[in-house]
């Protein structure tokens, strides 16, 4: 540089090294700026190489810290000077101290344009740099076609064409509308053919830039790039200034491979297989060797291969080949390579085939989890997270649970969890889940979140067969000295709810039980206590006859938690004695939890939502993938409410939603308002998040209990009318006809999915159509589950949907044949147009040995499906009622004929069609206002009101009036509504069954894991 | 009596420990820690003396390149602990002869022990005093070669001395000549706006004294402030005097002066230490004399030109002067080029504190000189950061003059052999934060 002879400026930056501190440093600075503002100002004193110097100086100053805006003035002039030493200074310190917002930058522009279109190589490429550092939009305008020129032009040297490149990148990013896609796809082929590889290498960046926006229009450079790419990987004609450790220009390589990535995917099979050849000589030539620069650098080629091989999703040869190279990798001692080793294995995994190949290095993985570097630890645990599937579920949780003890801290929580997340979805068979469950939970319990124990409940009081099991499996780990307090609630709760079940076996009386649980009071948290008051009223409630010491010890505690500090803890205590004090027939309440509706697990969910790092989302994706994919059991396995509790259907509703009782003030309501209190946590704020995971769903979601309940009505028909069993997804094969009959009515199945978004929609002796559905907003998702039920495949397989012309739907390819015993889903994506009554009909045909079967079903893709309910106050709902005056926008019409019901059961029905009923906005109790949107494509979303007012006298009519913003809307909604009053599915609704009957238990056999997973996730 | 410290430590500016005491075990030994990860690691150092971290409290304080950290537990007098330390350095300056730095800690450091051991016990403090201090902790510091030498003296009885009634004074001094010398030093503070009405202006001064006197005398102090002239009108039962009377605000004295005397005839009088001590420090905010007026006219001529007028009046009797008088007119930062012309003294621009800064050094009282300057200003992008004007400071020293009006009436001794004493009274006035807005 040309700095010799500068003392000025050499003094000042020794003399600033020389301060001791800041502020010396700054007094200094300050007075060097002042110096510099006093030249500056003497215009006409200030030499060429003055001025130099003192910008050379602000320049460092500028690298200190310190403002010098006063002087960009100064730099920029410096760049029309003549002489390249000033020239150099003013590009140079420009692109140090502006940036592309600068204004001052304007009056550079003519300037800088100046010189790149001059003959002097030198102001060319100074021009150029600096274009390419700090250049913006401005620039772009301007210079873009001088740039391309220079870039374009034969007569310019390398190092030249080399800068125009990058910087014509520059320009691009900032503004893409200077390359004109169509003249300059063809030149940029046309550069592909440089031999300089300098030149390459830069117009190779640009490339990737122009194709990751638009590739279609860059079709004919693949296959230079592939060209280009062979010549490298042949070392052809490669100078020695670019192989950097015997490797021909890694950097090319790597863009080349990465521009290639951006096409979807190569047609020419000359290139393809020119391609794969060298993607196979990379392969195979990469290997691991000392020199860690060398190893970067193959590396860098290696894992871009990779990336181009999973993207062209290449033979499984060749995959294989990857992951066994990959194998190797992560043998190696060196930690850097093992984490690239397991992070891209971890990719592989998105890419279908491989799980098998890499399951062969799983003893290989569980190594790298001892590994003393965290990072490793966390790729493999990824890896192992993400490969994980039925086969190898055991070893794998097992290894995590004994590797739990030995983790550090921060990674036990997370290590918990996928080990949570591994034993729900894969588990074997339900004990062996419990029991990883309890064990997480006694290894770790300061890392075990909420919502892993509030799973395993949910489990256990879902499955009949499990809870005998769980708990006596909680009163092993009670019975151990010291107990983890998550470990006490899950007891808690597991004994409160089934202890009764042990009772016979030895060591487990009641009042063992108690005293057992009691032991743990002293230790635990207030939120623990609540769960312990609950068992010990359960456990009371259990004994038969009353013990009446036992009462008195409970009673005992109740009294002392009646003046609790803690309000949840002091209301259970006080509810919970005058419960106790009752006496028996009121003892109802406190029976067993009815089964919880099904969910997504919590977990899963959590998972998806804390995981940042890309590597670890990828797997948790990929897990969500299988997710589906193992789901692929939609069962009937309906909460059994009615049937396991006496309490009639009416008063459980009740006791759902809480909020329609307030203004009663009989004796059964004050108690079922306790019970309602009982699980109703949540209005609680101090424990809101205690149970509100568990008992939530019951207590709060009203409309979805009652779904729940017209669910029961209509399933209850559908058991009397035929011997098919509900309960499991896949039906015994014995009894098969030969006349194709539908099993249970195809009408009623319909009906009830209109209600809900799971179940069987069509069911005969040879296969199984079931239906999971999502909606969101106009947006639906409907998965068809076609299960094939027998030993033989079903071939000719058709389904043709027809769609009304409001509904836009898209089928996804459905299976010519499906296997014997396999299910196939087929993913239906539903958009909503307009509102209207249509229902879309699957045309669904099959053959099975000779006989050709053919059904049309109605989808449930109804109306009601695209509600969402909302809650609206008073003022709002009347205002917009008076707004929406007379036809169309509101019609009122009076229907006759209605099935009578109960006004309570009208309301039920209103919102299980999502149409919300808003209590107390009208004042007659006869009545019904209710709200809800509706979303569509066309008018997105619409308020709709209702209000029906019924006649206490005459059940069976009604007046209906409707208002919403759109005149279709309102009508069709009102059919809607009609249709549904008047031809309500009449259910026979019978006594009860003996809960044996209403929850047959699911008969697994052993050795099908469809089947497994059936009862597992039931 | 209030806890003051658990334990002190002595912290460089890296916050390495220096000197560490513990007083009591109720704080433990890795609380500087504590304070080195939470404060001085931190922004915060230095925004507030008293922090708590954990169930503990520090009381910091930077004295030169050391910090001097207090950790206490319990619920303890902040205001004890601070004026615990400050009298701790000066007891430590008294001993190495003047600088208290890091050095002279190392340097120090067996002598700084046995003295924390000595002033204070178990929490409390104790005896600050360096006269008795001296007389049994005789390890002298190591003084710098500059310092006056120690003079042989013989150890009296060191117990008679601090349980005694005066505990601050030896018996038995001989002096041949007895002297006694006063200084009134004040400092002006002052804010005044451009207009020249005053916003706040208050004065804070000391008596300091300088006692070489035999045996043990009696001494009486008289000013012209007002409680004690009002006691004394009505002891003597005869009008006071039409003389300017100064109401003294928050008074504080030394140790020495006899408080209940002051209290019932609001006189004081005091047997005083030997050597130099701070007899009184006391505050006045109604009637002060301002020494100097400024009119400033600050004019910006466009974005790049200013044109600076300043007008400075003493106002002190004319055969009075002040020395030093430094006046620090401020200018926007990128001030480029200044002139100036000044009828007295020196000005320059400074760039590192931004200001044109002035300098009188003799400055006659009921003068009035002037400096008109013009500055050039570097143009800029960023015009939108406008200049905030800040206030003139200005510097001085005005001997024989008190901004307050105070005035020694009269000081007396009595000693029981009656000899003649000699009395130098001093005063002199510095500016504190003189300020004017411009």
């Amino acid at each position: 540089m040309t700095m010799h002879g500068m003392r000025g400026l050499s003094v000042f930056i020794s003399d600033v090294r020389n301060c001791q501190n800041k502020d010396q440093e700054r007094l200094r600075i300050d007075k060097e700026l002042g110096n510099v503002r006093n030249r500056f100002k003497n215009e006409k004193g200030l030499t060429p190489y003055e001025k130099k110097k003192y910008v050379w100086k602000m320049l460092y100053i500028y690298m200190l810290g310190y403002d010098v805006d006063f002087g960009h003035m100064k730099a920029v002039s410096l760049i029309s000077a003549p002489k390249y030493p000033e020239k150099q200074v003013g590009y140079i310190v420009t692109s140090c101290l502006l940036n592309e917002n600068h204004d001052f930058l304007r009056l550079a522009i003519n300037t800088v344009r100046n010189d790149i279109i001059g003959r002097n190589e030198t102001f060319q490429c100074l021009a150029l740099t600096m274009v390419g550092n700090i250049g913006g939009r401005e620039f772009a305008e301007s210079l873009a076609p001088d740039v391309q020129k220079l870039l374009l032009s034969s007569s310019c040297r390398p190092l030249v064409r080399k800068k125009a490149a990058l910087c014509l990148l520059r320009l691009y990013r900032k503004n893409p509308d200077i390359v004109n896609v169509d003249g300059w796809a063809d030149r940029m082929a046309q550069l592909l053919d440089e031999r300089d590889l300098g030149v390459l290498t830069s117009s190779m960046s640009l490339l990737v830039a122009l194709v990751s926006n638009n590739h279609e229009a860059y079709w004919s450079c693949l296959p230079k790039c592939v060209k280009i790419l062979e010549r490298l990987a042949r070392n052809q004609d490669v100078p020695q200034e670019y192989t950097y450790y015997g490797i021909p220009s890694p950097w090319l390589q790597v863009k080349t491979m990465r521009v290639l990535q951006y096409f979807p995917t190569i047609e020419d099979p000359y290139t393809r297989r020119t391609l794969f050849e060298v993607l196979q000589r990379i392969l195979m030539g990469t290997d691991v060797v000392k020199n860690v620069n060398k190893n970067n650098a193959s590396h860098a080629v290696l894992f871009e291969a990779l990336a181009l091989v999973m993207h062209l999703d290449a033979e499984k040869e060749m995959m294989s080949q990857c992951v066994a190279l990959l194998g190797k990798f992560i043998a190696v001692r060196e930690p850097n390579i093992r984490y690239l080793g397991l992070e891209n294995m971890t990719r592989m995994l998105m890419v279908t085939d491989v799980q098998e190949i890499i399951k062969r290095h799983q003893a290989q993985i569980i190594t790298s989890l001892k590994d003393p570097d965290v990072s490793i630890r966390r790729r493999a645990l990824d890896l192992l997270y993400g490969m994980c599937d039925v086969t190898n579920a055991k070893d794998i949780v097992e290894e995590l649970l004994q590797y739990l003890s030995s983790a550090d801290f921060t990674m036990r929580e997370e290590l918990s969890l996928k080990a949570a997340i591994l034993a729900e979805k894969f588990a074997p068979d339900l004990s062996w889940y419990v029991d990883v469950i309890l064990q997480l939970i006694d290894k770790a319990g300061d890392f075990i979140s909420d919502d892993i124990w509030f799973r395993v409940v949910q489990f256990v009081t879902n499955n009949d067969d499990l809870q005998t099991y769980a708990a006596a499996k909680v009163k092993e780990y009670l019975d151990k000295p010291a107990v983890h307090e998550t470990m006490v609630k899950v007891s808690a709760y597991i004994l409160g709810e089934y202890s009764h079940l042990l009772a016979r076996r030895p060591g487990c009386s009641p009042k063992e039980i108690f005293s057992l649980l009691h032991e743990k009071l002293p230790t635990v948290s207030t939120t623990t206590i609540p769960i312990l008051l609950s068992a010990y009223a359960k456990i009371l409630m259990h004994i038969h006859p009353p013990d009446q010491e036992l009462q008195s010890q409970i009673w005992a505690i109740f009294n002392k938690y009646e003046s609790c500090i803690d309000a949840e803890i002091q209301q259970r205590a006080v509810e919970y004695l005058a419960l106790c004090q009752r006496g028996a027939p009121l003892m109802d309440i406190l029976a067993e939890m009815p089964k919880f509706p099904e969910r997504k697990s919590s977990l899963i969910k959590r998972a998806e939502y804390s995981e940042a790092d890309t590597a670890e989302q990828s797997a948790i994706k990929l897990r969500s993938q299988q997710q589906t994919s193992n789901a692929l059991v939609v069962t009937d396995q309906h909460p059994a409410n009615g049937a396991t509790s006496p309490i009639s259907v009416g008063e459980l509703s009740l006791v759902k939603v809480p909020s329609m009782i307030t203004s009663e003030n009989d004796t059964s309501t004050d108690l079922s308002q306790q019970n309602g209190a009982l699980s109703n946590v949540d209005t609680q704020p101090p424990s809101a998040d205690l149970l509100s995971d568990i008992l939530g769903p019951l207590a709060i979601e009203g409309p979805p209990g009652a779904t729940v309940q017209s669910e029961h009505n209509a399933i209850s028909g559908l058991e009397g009318g035929s011997d098919a069993v509900d309960g499991s997804a896949i039906v015994p094969v014995e009894e098969q006809t030969n006349t194709v009959q539908p099993i249970g009515n195809v009408a009623e199945r319909f009906h009830a999915l209109c209600l809900k978004d799971s179940g069987v929609l069509y069911e005969d002796p040879y296969i199984q159509i079931g239906i999971k559905a999502e909606w969101r907003g106009h947006h639906g998702r409907l998965v068809l589950f076609l299960g094939n039920k027998n030993t033989a495949p079903v071939v000719s397989v058709q389904a043709i949907i027809l769609t009304p012309a409001h509904l836009k739907m898209e089928l996804s390819l459905v299976p010519d044949t499906i296997p014997p015993r396999a299910q196939v889903q087929c993913p239906l994506e539903v958009v909503n147009l307009r509102p209207s009554r249509d229902v879309a009909v699957l045309d669904f045909s099959y053959k099975f040995g000779t006989n050709m079967v053919n059904v049309k079903l109605r989808l449930p893709a109804v109306l009601n499906k695209f509600l969402q309910p909302i809650q609206v106050t008073a003022e709002e709902f009347f205002s917009q009622w008076r707004s929406l005056s007379g036809p169309p926008l509101k019609l009122q019409e009076v229907v006759r004929g209605v099935k009578p019901m109960p006004l309570p059961e009208m309301a039920n029905l209103l919102n299980s069609f999502r149409i919300m009923i808003c209590p107390g906005l009208d004042p007659n109790p006869n009545n019904l206002v209710a709200s809800t949107t509706f979303y569509s494509e066309s008018m997105r979303a619409i308020l709709c009101l209702v209000r029906i007012e019924t006649d206490p006298a005459d059940r069976t009519q009604l007046r209906m009036t409707l208002a919403s913003g759109d005149p279709t809307l309102t009508f069709e909604l009102k059919e809607f509504i009609k249709e549904q009053l008047i031809s309500i599915p009449t259910a026979p609704r019978e006594a009860a069954p003996a809960p044996a009957a209403a929850q047959p238990t699911p008969q697994i056999p052993p050795n099908d894991p469809a089947a497994i997973l059936a009862g597992l996730l039931s | 009596m209030p806890v003051a410290a658990s334990a002190i430590y002595l912290l460089n500016l890296r916050g390495d420990v220096l000197i560490n005491r513990l007083y009591r075990d109720d704080v433990g030994g890795n609380m500087v820690d504590a304070f080195r990860m939470h404060i001085m690691q931190t922004k915060e150092l230095g925004t507030c003396p008293v922090r708590q971290i954990g169930g503990c409290s520090f009381f910091y304080m930077r004295i030169s390149n050391v910090y001097i950290v207090i950790v206490v537990s319990s619920n303890a007098n902040v205001a004890c602990a601070f004026k615990f330390v400050v009298e701790a350095v000066a007891l430590f300056k008294s001993y190495f002869g003047g600088a208290f730095d890091e050095d002279a800690i190392r340097n120090n450091f067996v002598l700084i022990y046995e003295l924390l051991d000595e002033i204070m016990d178990f929490g409390y403090p104790q005896n600050l005093s360096p006269e008795i201090l001296k007389l049994y902790i005789t390890q002298e510091g190591v003084r710098s070669p500059f310092s006056s030498k120690p003079s042989d003296k013989p150890v009296p009885n060191a117990t008679l001395q601090v349980t005694g009634a005066v505990g601050w004074r030896r018996e038995g001094l001989v002096y041949k000549k007895n002297e006694v010398f006063l200084d009134i030093v004040e400092s002006v503070n002052l804010l005044m706006s451009s207009k020249g009405s005053v916003l706040r202006c208050d004065v804070t001064g000391k008596i300091l004294m300088k006692c070489f006197l035999s045996g043990m005398p009696d001494l009486k102090l008289g000013l012209n402030d007002k409680i004690g002239l009002e006691k004394e009108s009505q002891l003597k039962s005869r009008p006071a005097k039409s003389g300017k009377t100064i109401e003294l605000d928050d008074v504080t004295f030394h140790q020495c002066v006899n408080l209940t005397r002051f209290n019932s005839e609001k006189t004081v009088s005091f047997v005083p230490p030997d050597g130099e001590f701070e007899l009184m420090k006391y505050r006045i905010t109604e009637g002060v004399n301002l020494p100097f007026r400024v009119l400033p006219t600050i004019k910006e001529l466009g974005r790049t030109r200013m044109e600076v007028n300043v007008k400075v009046k003493s106002v002190f009797g004319a055969k009075m002067f002040a020395l030093g008088v430094v006046i620090k007119i401020p200018v926007p930062k990128q001030t480029a080029k200044t002139s100036f012309q000044v009828t007295s003294g020196r000005a320059k621009y400074q760039a590192s504190i931004d200001c044109l800064v002035w300098k009188i050094r003799k400055f006659p009282g009921q003068t009035e000189p002037t400096l008109s300057a013009e500055v050039e200003l570097i143009s800029t992008m960023a015009e939108k950061k406008s200049w905030t004007r800040p206030p003139i400071q200005m510097e001085f020293q005005v001997p024989m003059f008190t901004a307050s009006g105070l005035r020694v009436r009269f000081l007396k001794v009595w000693e029981k052999s009656g000899y003649n004493t000699v009395e130098w009274v001093r005063y002199i006035t510095k500016a504190g934060s003189y300020e004017i807005r411009c």
